[in-house]
């Protein structure tokens, strides 16, 4: 099947019939019937991108065509043009009011057939498209947080810029009852507007067990283990299979629990350089019996933890493979003395990209502790970046 | 598409990746697997040689095809793993489920030996 667009030809005039089917055949797949009986035939095999009918026809009219596709939903938005000796206003009033797109008459000219079709296909294509990307974006917006939490002694930024062909990142976080923080990263596998619905159903999901469940527990394995079992039994959620990263936070003795299901491990940037956050286990969706497994580390001061979703590290580089973790932490150790941390980073990576874009949606969340004032061994605010502590931002270009 | 299916016994097959196996492919290598899995073939050798690209979508149908295969008994393995794809497979963590060999020779011998040994490759322990 090839990607050009597909027109069906209803005539039952074999000679006009092909002569359209060669016509029509330079630009679109054209498939032909004799009469509405085996038009619909045609459609129920492969629905046109638009018709191209006579009305005087045996066995089933064009008007009687008409009507059998507008009662059925999968048919009734196909684009209809009507083709027709009958010069009379009344079969013409009757197309219109039936809906038909354009009306041409016979004897009519075939290069102003072949231009209303090429308009009608291009605008239905451009309509088509829109809708697409505007539920996209609709489902993205729902994605990500409007703000972010502000401890003092803290800089929490978020990052994102889906695209429309993305995937289904997703950021969350949520305060629980003992002043910790509770933060979600993650990434539902697939691409386009599957990838976002299901992130949009997983998070709602995720958001209502951490509700529930954090009056038990604030163990991010134990979430865990039940977002698995819920991903792997859940009718809706069959086959949907996800990289999830939850992350605890106490701001007070700057400890972070983590438990990371197969998820872009984060990047710890300290003065000394950036290391891997390691430990992780399988990717959720996939295996019942999995058992996951809370980490700790403490946020030194100067330092910061970078979380992000793989469009970071798959952007190809200039010389043509992928960044990589690697790649990433070299970015993330450059970002650490950066007023605007992702910002920079993203800026870095960038001027080493092969495109000036990025090819995927882009996600981070940036935990940068202080540094110590020398001397007293307590915490304070040097001269820049600190003043604002959160930043929650969706629409920033490319960052560059 | 790139990937090409063959019948190794009547209960297994090798399945030569090629190049890709990304969003532009998926669809069509999950309806082949499907097609397989109806003709009996419980046991799936993914040769990966020469694989660049396996994006999460490509990922996912080896994802649904294990979910469907497990509970039968049946089974899916890794040869000749690329290096673009080990980096997926270590990020996801999923060389705990997939067995990998080094060759679609060894994954067959161990097949029909049907006391495979695993191997696995070993993560650096984790940093304190």
């Amino acid at each position: 099947m090839s990607d050009r667009p597909h027109v069906l030809v209803v005539e039952d005039n074999k000679t006009l019939r092909r002569l359209l089917e060669y016509r029509l055949g330079k630009v679109y797949d054209v498939a032909v019937a004799e009469d509405g009986q085996r038009a619909l035939a045609a459609v129920e095999a492969r629905a046109p991108d638009l018709i191209v009918s006579d009305i005087m026809m045996p066995v089933m009219d064009g008007f009687a065509l008409l009507a059998a596709l507008r009662s059925e939903p999968d048919t009734q938005a196909i684009p209809f043009i009507f083709l027709t000796a009958k010069a009379d206003d009344l079969s013409r009033q009757k197309g219109l009011r039936k809906g038909v797109d354009d009306y041409l008459t016979k004897p009519f000219d075939v290069d102003h057939l072949i231009t209303r079709v090429g308009q009608i296909v291009q605008r239905s294509q451009v309509y088509q498209s829109r809708l697409t990307a505007k539920i996209g974006r609709d489902f993205s917006d729902r994605l990500l947080p409007r703000e972010m939490p502000a401890e003092p002694g803290y800089r929490t930024v978020f990052f994102s810029r889906p695209k429309e062909d993305g995937g289904g990142d997703l950021f969350d976080w949520t305060r629980a009852g003992d002043g910790s923080y509770l933060f979600t990263v993650g990434d539902i596998m697939g691409k386009g507007l599957q990838a976002k619905f299901y992130a949009f159903s997983f998070l709602s999901y995720i958001r209502s067990t951490l509700h529930a469940m954090l009056r038990e527990t604030v163990s991010p394995a134990r979430l865990m283990q039940r977002v698995n079992e819920m991903l792997i039994t859940d009718a809706v959620l069959e086959e949907t299979f996800a990289s999830l990263l939850l992350m605890r936070w106490e701001p007070d003795t700057h400890r972070l629990t983590y438990c990371n299901a197969g998820h872009c491990r984060p990047i710890l940037v300290t003065p000394d350089g950036p290391g891997m956050v390691e430990h992780s286990d399988l990717i959720l969706g996939l295996d019942l019996g999995t058992t996951y497994e809370d980490r700790a580390l403490v946020l030194p001061p100067d330092s910061a933890l970078l979380c992000y979703t793989d469009g970071l590290n798959e952007q190809v580089t200039r010389s043509g493979g992928m960044f990589g973790e690697g790649g990433v932490a070299l970015g993330a150790q450059q970002a650490l003395r950066a007023e605007q941390p992702v910002h920079a980073l993203l800026s870095w990576l960038l001027r080493r990209s092969e495109k000036p874009t990025f090819d995927d949606d882009v996600l981070v969340f940036w935990l940068q502790r202080q540094p110590l004032h020398a001397g007293d061994g307590q915490a304070s605010a040097p001269a820049t970046g600190w003043r604002h502590h959160s930043a929650a931002d969706h629409r920033q270009p490319n960052g560059a | 598409m790139s990937f090409t299916f063959q019948k190794a016994s009547p209960t297994a097959a090798v399945v030569r990746i090629g190049k890709a196996l990304d969003f532009r492919n998926a669809a069509e290598f999950k309806a082949a697997c499907q097609e397989h899995a109806r003709q009996g073939i419980r046991y799936y050798t993914l040769d990966f040689s020469g694989t660049g690209i396996l994006d999460s979508t490509g990922l996912g149908v080896i994802f649904s095809l294990y979910r469907q295969l497990t509970p039968a008994g049946g089974q899916v393995v890794f040869a000749s793993v690329s290096r673009p794809v080990q980096v997926v497979v270590q990020l996801t963590r999923t060389y705990k489920v997939f067995r990998q060999f080094p060759t679609v020779e060894a994954a067959l011998e161990a097949h029909s030996a049907s006391a495979p040994a695993a191997q696995v490759p070993q993560r650096p322990s984790d940093a304190a």
